[in-house]
């Protein structure tokens, strides 16, 4: 009975953040100013605290049962009819219960990372509002809710990247992140339109049966599943719209932990709930593909050019992302899963570490750093087992995740590997070399004094370690709920078994690479011209924001420019040219130079005066009966 | 009943009129407020009352005023005008409640601005033709009034052009009217048998014509919108509530009720252009907005491209856009009210709404801090969040309109897009960033001064959340627009197959009409 | 250092040469400033007696504590207190420990060299492991990471030493207000005095800090090592908190890639004399903290001159610190005339001419600090 109520009232969970986000507004807006912003915080841990329980309890009762639904009727308006549906299955309720557990160390975290920040509940506030919303996304099963979800995590995510608004680059950012990921969400939107208005139920279960009975045309079919790609194109920060990420770290880490494990995690969830759709049309799983790849192999050159700490992992969580995408392309969406799981253990964690090292050195240069393992080692140990639970080289949990990818049961085109060792040998380089930079090496002045971040920090850090640890037992013991069971391709049964080594050994020799790697400190840069070329070509994205300032921005603005100069000399021009000639007699441009201009309303006047007499004369005693008649009395 | 909104406001217009002189401006705005209370508390009793079941007109009034003209005293309120009803007394209200406390000639303005929420309620209220135009006509003097004395800079010329447009469209309009009653050969003005006039498709087309193009200087469409940034930017803050919540709905309430109401066949055939001029209308609007740096203009041009939605969804003309364009009036009245008070509210304090001078006014000791999150949370409706009320009615609108005209409403959404643009460009330029040195010393907002945003905020996330709340009052009434009465009286699911047929034989139609064309 | 000749070039800032020279405060004196600057001491006062106490507590009560959870009731937790706790009405210690760390990571003066000795390094593993005594969990990590817990003793004894500063700090601050509600204190030069006075007094006290660990008492910083008040905290302090600061995230980005942050930690101008009063009160900005704390013990007087202003009460924190930065100042002036190699108004042209090097030297690092916008 217990468990029955857990499970019914499961639809709660995400109002659990949203409460806490209410109950913060005193403090945010000023209402209780002369004490401290810390209740708010209290409140919102606490909330997210009994989300999770709740959510832990649902995880454990929902085991051997079928999946069920619950329905909302939100709206009903002619022959539409918008419901609202939540599913309760294993994979949603664990997404909610990681979404509430990294949610619950996150806000721990910024307990301490933010004390120092009278804006504290604001902070909070925006946690538990991103935290109700990541939570609806995991539950939904309704592209509608999902949809809508996607929107206030895009309008969430603005709030919080604009957290330190009077920081010129925040304004930027917060404003090119909103915008990047609204470019997917309109394009999304005109899919789901789409979608609703070509007889589709909005409900991802119903997707499935609606895309086997489908009538569409090729076209359509093919715009349809290209316009639903775009939306989680933007959150996953896919080429082309990857590069709201980059610039969303400069926002506060905690959050930063946040975004670069479950809030991109969320985009992919939504795609793969989609994945049916994308098999009416093979233009639109060859995009995920290609848009993946691309992305895959161009972030990871991104990332090794990176000076600055969260951005070098910023770069590295799109290259993951595109993995995910080009799982789901090939139909694999259990792997997808698989993935988003353990990048989201293993990035969360890794942004806690480079957190306690930005807060205790000032800086996020690595450059400017090193030395910092012998003091401290719950940041380092972090950051260890982080890189590793990403990389495929120790059994945990991204190796047992790539061997169960490559262990036969999927079709794996060649290609594939080749992508997949080039991610992994860029991000072991990678993480080597910021390893080095960082905590190897010799103390410089700003690592010099570098004491272990207080408990508030350290504690969600090794609770997250450990899990990280133990999170090779999900990909170990997945059950492909999501996919149909394909016989073990024993034709290539050679392949199969020689990747696992080809990747074990290719991640060996990247470590020793990036261990061998000249290493460049203190803001010096290679004097070779050919590397400095591609040291910047990689640092500066390649340079696709630039190319984006040249084309899309400067087009909306030039049709700005231009749209707003005819309105005011065409449009209005031409106009005040005709009315006034024939007004005015037209030599003058201005309506109210003379007194003509209260002889024109003088005229009006007296004839809608004259109007009213006409209509009222003889009628006023009329008028007065029937007020009379009915006034009681 | 009815006539109480319509001769309360005018009765209080006379009262102010007669107060003495020597009262003070502050005392003035208090009766005034008193005032608009009574109808705004009418409207919500006469809410309680209203069977949304009904598609025949509730609380009608009925008096034989002048047979050989043809003109009734017929009131009546239906589902197509009491959520506009109800958005008049309540923005009244706010109006007045935002008015300057020390206005000059306070006795004048008040008894103007109530004078202008009768003429609007008339005219949502009339169910005779002429009725409806001499109330349209006499919302104008007191706005001209209103632009011309209590404006900015300009305003002088803003109402000028202002009074030269609509006067424009009132004669349009009018003639229109005449036109129909005079070729149907009917004996009153009265709206219900006029809506089954059997006129030549020719002559429906022209009457039509004359009809839009007078209402679309109302609404504003492109290209008869210049007037709507002049006066917006001239008039006080009270008066572009008034003006971009209540006064622009007059427009596209004619729409609904005459265009689709009275001349349905000509409308179906003319729906395809309607649907490409309002997808213009609403890029046209969104890029111009990109490009202002005054507050009052990106608002003024954004109110242009939210209100072309209406339009694509009045074009559409299935039962689901109907709806979606009374939606969206509801709307856009409570996003654009909300809006301009809180432009209103920066412009009082800061004295500038200039874009590329204000900066980082969300300063929380010394700027404007609940001013501008309520601010983001405006802009964040109009463009379009989930969560407040501009999200669903843009949904239905796009949802309605996009099966009948597929490009113009891709092209309508990318005006949403658009939305999100030039508004974030503005918030981001005026709110974030440090507070400019010379905005450092200004006063700050009192908790009545917030009151109003914080009432339209409240309402723009209640509806958000429980859309129902807007599409009980009107749906029975917009699906009537384009089914006979006499089928609406059958049950239900015969009522949904006529929709159906109906919804069907019009997309054939209109289809048909758009091959034809191209 | 280096003599120069008086006809050079004139300094941007000659007019405050010569305002030292002759005896003159940074700051202007008017009645305005000198109400302004004795009450935001006042408060001042009270806030850092508190802060320091809790530093001094914490440095010897909570010594490698893994999870302080009530390290800021001064060992006194009883239900009230807690409560009054979780309701943040209380004052805001973390921005103490603020100090504490900027001043930690800046170093610099005597504590800081000592504690890179291999001296202090043996003191501090007497006292890690009569901490830890017993526990192989902890004495293993000691083991394995061997600078863990050495840099946590470290900054305990900069928990000491600021406390033990700030200790001087507030009595001086506070003996200003009384001397100043006595009527005694009526110009900016006196309040300068007045603290330079103070200064002087203690310049010479030892800073020493122990801990007493299962009821022995381990020395961590001996009266051996020679630490003294004003040159081994006092000068790294105003060094560490007047002058360089840290960035706040509020206003600077972090960005490695824009360079905004110097590389060289003397570079940095993010200290108290340079911090913009405008954006306090906002988010990312720590000093904040500091001021919400003063908000409760300003004196009456002071507190009417705030109502007085267009905003009221609502903008008081950045009142707050437009006073305050108007104080530091004063307390700079104190520290300048302190460590003057002559005294400043003196006639001996060839030491007027070594004042003169060592106050443009001064001066330079002003260029770009709130001193004209304070003055004006």
């Amino acid at each position: 009975m217990m468990t029955d109520f857990f499970l019914k009232s499961v639809w709660f969970i995400p109002f659990y953040g949203l409460i806490g986000a209410v109950l913060s507004l005193p403090w945010c807006i000023g209402i209780i100013r002369r004490t401290g912003p810390k209740p708010a915080a209290y409140i919102n841990l606490l909330m997210t605290f009994i989300a999770f329980i709740h959510s832990s309890i649902t995880f454990s009762s929902i085991w051997g049962r079928p999946a069920e639904k619950l329905v909302f009727h939100w709206l009903k308006v002619a022959d539409l009819d918008l419901s609202l549906t939540i599913e309760l299955s294993p994979v949603s309720l664990g997404a909610l219960g990681l979404v509430g557990g990294i949610s619950l160390l996150a806000q721990l975290y910024a307990l301490g990372y933010m004390e120092k920040d009278w804006s504290l509940a604001r902070f909070f506030a925006l946690m538990g509002f991103f935290e109700a919303a990541l939570s609806g996304i995991a539950l939904s099963d309704s592209l509608l809710l999902s949809y809508g979800l996607l929107e206030m995590l895009t309008l969430s995510s603005y709030l919080l990247v604009g957290f330190w608004y009077a920081q010129p680059l925040v304004v930027t950012a917060a404003r090119d992140a909103f915008l990047t990921k609204r470019v997917g969400d309109i394009i999304l939107l005109m899919g789901i339109v789409a979608l609703s208005s070509d007889g589709a139920g909005l409900d991802f279960s119903d997707l499935v049966s609606w895309a086997q009975t489908s009538p569409l045309p090729p076209l359509s079919a093919a715009l349809l599943g290209l316009s639903l790609i775009a939306g989680p194109t933007g959150k996953c920060a896919q080429f082309p719209l990857n590069l709201w990420l980059d610039e969303a770290m400069e926002g506060p880490n905690p959050a930063g932990i946040m975004r670069n494990s479950i809030v991109v995690s969320a985009g992919a969830y939504v795609l793969i709930k989609l994945q049916p759709v994308f098999t009416l049309s093979p233009v639109s799983s060859d995009a995920l593909i290609f848009l993946g790849s691309v992305t895959a192999i161009g972030t990871s050159l991104m990332a090794i050019a990176q000076i600055d700490i969260k951005r070098a992992l910023s770069h590295s969580t799109s290259a993951y992302l595109g993995l995910v995408f080009i799982a789901v392309g090939l139909g694999q969406v259990d792997i997808a899963f698989l993935l988003l799981f353990v990048h989201a253990i293993a990035k969360a964690l890794m942004f806690m570490s480079i957190g306690a090292v930005i807060l205790t050195t000032s800086s996020q240069n690595i450059t400017e750093m090193g030395g910092l393992w012998r003091k401290m080692p719950a940041t380092t140990s972090a950051f260890v087992v982080g890189s590793l639970g990403t990389l495929s080289i120790l059994p945990l949990g991204m190796f047992w995740t790539i061997q169960r990818w490559f262990s036969g049961a999927w079709e794996i085109p060649l290609w594939l590997l080749g992508i997949v060792l080039f991610v992994n040998i860029l991000n072991a380089i990678n993480l080597i070399r910021i390893f080095r930079l960082v905590f190897l090496g010799s103390a410089q002045a700003k690592t010099r004094r570098a004491p272990e971040v207080p408990w508030a920090m350290a504690l969600p850090m090794v609770i997250l370690t450990v899990m990280t640890l133990i999170a090779p037992q999900i990909p170990l013991n997945w059950n492909l709920w999501l996919s149909p069971t394909v016989p073990l391709d024993n034709a290539n049964l050679l392949f199969y078994q020689s990747t696992v080594p080809i990747l074990v050994v290719s991640s060996a020799i990247a470590c020793i690479i990036g261990f061998k790697l000249e290493l460049r400190r203190a803001w010096s840069r290679p004097r070779q011209k050919y590397l400095r070329f591609f040291q910047d070509l990689f640092a500066y994205d390649f340079y696709i924001e630039r190319v984006y300032e040249m084309t899309v921005v400067s087009a909306v603005m030039l049709s700005a420019k231009f749209t707003a100069w005819f309105d005011r000399y065409i449009v209005d021009g031409a106009v005040n040219l005709v009315g006034l000639a024939t007004i005015f007699g037209g030599n003058t441009l201005k309506y109210n130079t003379s007194g003509q201009s209260q002889f024109y309303l003088l005229t009006i006047f007296i004839g809608v005066a004259l109007i009213f007499w006409l209509v009222f004369s003889g009628q006023w005693s009329f008028i007065v009966d029937y007020w009379l008649s009915i006034v009681p009395g | 009943m009815l006539s109480a909104l319509i001769w309360i406001p005018i009765a209080g217009a006379i009262l102010m009129g007669l107060l003495p002189a020597s009262w003070e401006s502050r005392r003035c705005r208090k009766i005034a407020l008193a005032i608009a209370f009574i109808p705004f508390i009418w409207t919500l009793w006469l809410g309680i009352q209203f069977n949304t079941l009904q598609t025949h007109l509730q609380f009608v009034e009925y008096i034989h005023w002048i047979d050989w003209l043809g003109l009734n005293y017929h009131l009546g309120v239906d589902g197509l005008s009491f959520p506009l009803i109800f958005l008049n007394s309540f923005l009244t209200v706010i109006a007045i409640w935002i008015s300057d406390r020390s206005k000059e000639r306070p006795r004048f303005y008040y008894s103007m601005i109530l004078l202008l929420s009768a003429g609007a309620a008339g005219a949502f209220l009339a169910q005779d033709l002429l009725l409806f135009f001499l109330f349209y006509e006499l919302e104008i003097i007191p706005l001209y009034f209103l632009i011309a004395i209590w404006g900015g800079e300009r305003r002088g010329y803003a109402a000028m052009k202002f009074l030269i447009y609509t006067a424009l469209s009132g004669i349009l309009v009018l003639a229109s009217f005449l036109g129909l009653v005079w070729f149907s050969g009917a004996t009153t003005f009265d709206y219900e048998p006029l809506r089954n006039q059997n006129l030549p498709i020719e002559l429906q087309l022209a009457l039509l014509g004359m009809l839009l193009v007078g209402l679309f200087i109302k609404i504003p469409i492109f290209p008869f919108h210049t007037w709507l940034p002049d006066a917006h930017v001239e008039a006080s803050t009270p008066i572009s509530v008034l003006l971009a919540g209540v006064l622009l709905k007059l427009g596209t309430y004619g729409l609904l009720r005459f265009g689709v109401g009275f001349f349905l066949d000509a409308w179906v055939i003319l729906a395809p252009w309607l649907a490409i001029l309002a997808a213009i209308s609403a890029l046209y609007g969104a890029f111009t907005a990109i490009a202002q740096t005054d507050m009052k203009k990106v608002v003024a041009y954004s109110s242009i491209a939210h209100m072309a939605y209406i339009l694509l969804a009045a074009a559409a003309t299935t039962p689901l856009s109907l709806m979606a364009a009374e939606f969206q009036m509801v709307s856009h009245g409570l996003i654009s009210a909300l809006l301009f008070t809180l432009v209103g509210v920066v412009y009082k304090k800061t004295g500038t709404r200039d874009v590329k001078v204000l900066r980082g006014l969300l300063n929380p000791e010394r700027g404007l801090p609940l001013t501008g999150s309520l601010m983001i949370l405006g802009v964040m409706a109009s463009a379009g969040i989930p969560g407040m009320v501009g999200f669903i009615a843009e949904f239905l609108v796009f949802r309605g309109a996009f099966p009948i005209f597929t490009i113009p409403t891709v092209l309508c959404i990318i005006g949403t897009g658009l939305t999100a643009v030039y508004f974030l460009l503005m918030i981001n330029r005026v709110f974030f960033g440090r507070l400019s040195e010379q905005f450092s010393q200004i006063p700050p907002v009192a908790f009545r001064e917030h009151l109003p945003s914080l009432a339209l905020t409240a309402l723009i996330f209640i509806f958000g959340i429980q859309p129902a709340w807007v599409v009980r009052w009107s749906e029975a009434q917009t699906t009537a627009l384009i089914i006979s009465p006499a089928l609406q009286s059958t049950i239900i699911i015969e009522q949904k197959e006529a929709t159906g047929n109906r919804q069907l034989g019009n997309k054939q139609a209109i289809k048909q009409q758009a091959t034809d064309i191209s | 250092m280096v003599s120069t000749k008086r006809k050079s070039t004139q300094h941007p800032l000659e007019e405050y040469i010569q305002r030292l020279e002759t005896g003159k405060a940074l700051l202007k004196d008017t009645p305005e400033n000198i109400v302004e600057v004795v009450g935001i001491l006042k408060s001042y006062g009270v806030v850092l007696d508190a802060y320091s106490r809790n530093l001094i507590y914490i440095s010897e009560k909570q010594f490698l504590v893994l999870f302080p959870f009530f390290k800021y009731f001064n060992g006194e937790v009883n239900p009230q207190k807690l409560l009054r706790y979780w309701w943040h009405d209380r004052i805001n210690y973390e921005y103490a420990e603020y100090c504490m760390k900027a001043m930690f990571w800046h170093g610099g003066g005597g504590l800081d060299k000592y504690l890179d000795t291999d001296e202090f390094k043996e003191l501090a593993d007497r006292a890690i492991r009569a901490r830890w005594k017993g526990n192989f969990i902890m004495l293993g990590l000691h083991k394995a990471f061997p600078e863990f817990l050495l840099e946590h003793t470290r900054q305990m004894s900069y928990y000491s030493g600021l406390g033990q500063f700030w200790r001087v700090m507030a009595d001086i601050f506070l003996s200003l207000s009384d001397r100043y509600d006595r009527g005694e204190i009526q110009s900016i030069p006196q309040v300068v005095q007045h603290i330079l006075d103070g200064l002087v007094t203690d310049a010479a006290k030892p800073i020493t800090y122990s801990v007493k660990l299962a009821g022995k008492v381990y020395d961590l910083l001996p009266k051996s090592a020679g630490l003294t008040f004003l040159m081994d905290t006092g000068v790294p302090y105003v060094e560490a908190i007047f002058f360089r600061g840290t960035p706040f995230l509020g206003t600077v980005s972090y960005n490695a890639q824009e360079y905004q942050i110097p590389f060289d930690q003397a570079m940095f101008n993010y200290g108290a004399l340079y911090a913009d009063p405008l954006p306090i009160g906002g988010s990312g900005i720590p000093p904040t903290l500091l001021m919400q704390d003063m908000r409760h013990y300003l004196p009456d007087y002071l507190r009417k001159v705030y109502q007085s202003k267009i905003r009221k009460e609502d903008d008081v924190r950045v009142q707050i610190c437009q006073s305050f930065q108007k104080s530091m100042f004063c307390v700079t002036t104190a520290t300048i005339q302190g460590l003057a190699p002559h005294p400043l108004d003196t006639k001996d042209p060839e030491e007027k001419d070594v004042n003169r090097a060592y106050l443009k030297g001064w001066m330079n690092r002003f260029l770009t600090s709130r001193l004209l916008e304070v003055n004006r």
